[in-house]
């Protein structure tokens, strides 16, 4: 665990500007592919796939970001699914449906905050782990 | 190659290479013969400024991707209409990195 954190502690000018590029390139997608969830996590597997090759704290940034990307991709396309059925189809307005939808918009408020913050700390070299999805990435990306 | 032609490189082209590059390039340079600068100053360098610039513009063609060399990209993103919109987009946060590494390929190229 310890080698890593040295490496993620200490990035250059150009990493961090990579890095930072890759949750700045997330907000971007947001607003320009909002109606549809899966257009963030192309996004986010191209840049993946791009910085691939890169150094380990542009690879740990990246691929939180992805991580992040596909669990935000499976939550929202439930919504729109269950929300076009409600428009479209024949399901009601339960409940539940608005509870899902609250929670739907308050986790995309706050990953969307959370990618702000992340661009500006790592633009300025410093390592951001989030939530849950901080220690699934140190599991995926190797030294 | 004598110090004073290589920081006057170091300081016109300076902008077309990432930081942690041009430690090498000066360490290249000084150990160049001087028979090798007009096939230096010859390298074609692009600014990555100017790429984003393209990029934001002519993105959804692919004539960025066209303009740094690498045809079959371009090709594919100009007959997916940018991937549609979202490699464009992409591409707007990728253009200036993969603009400094052909650089420094062309670079590469040209001292060997």
């Amino acid at each position: 665990m310890s080698a890593p954190q040295v490496l993620l502690n200490d990035p250059n000018e150009y990493e961090s500007e990579k890095a930072s590029n890759s949750y700045l390139m997330a907000v971007v997608v947001i607003m320009f592919g909002l109606p549809l969830p899966i257009v963030n996590l192309i996004a986010s597997v191209i840049f993946y796939v791009a910085n691939r090759k890169a150094g380990h704290f542009v690879r740990w940034h990246c691929t939180q970001n992805l991580v992040a990307q596909v669990l935000t991709f499976f939550a929202n396309a439930a919504g729109v699914y269950w929300t076009a059925g409600v428009v479209f189809g024949e399901r009601e307005v339960t409940n539940t449906y608005i509870a899902y939808i609250m929670t739907l918009l308050l986790f995309n408020i706050l990953e969307f905050i959370a990618a702000i913050y992340a661009a500006v700390r790592t633009r300025k070299g410093k390592h951001v782990s989030w939530w849950f999805f901080g220690p699934l990435t140190e599991v995926l990306v190797k030294g | 190659m004598d110090q004073q032609k290589v920081d006057l490189f170091l300081m016109t082209s300076g902008k077309y290479f990432e930081g942690y590059q041009l430690a090498s390039i000066k360490e290249k340079l000084t150990k160049l013969d001087d028979a090798k600068l007009l096939q230096l100053q010859s390298v074609s360098l692009r600014d990555p400024i100017i790429m984003l610039i393209v990029s934001l513009i002519g993105g959804h063609f692919g004539i960025d991707r066209f303009v740094l060399g690498e045809v079959g990209l371009g090709v594919a993103k100009l007959l997916t209409c940018g991937g549609f919109g979202i490699w464009t987009i992409v591409d707007w946060f990728l253009i200036m990195g993969r603009t400094r590494e052909i650089n420094m390929q062309n670079f590469q190229q040209a001292m060997y």
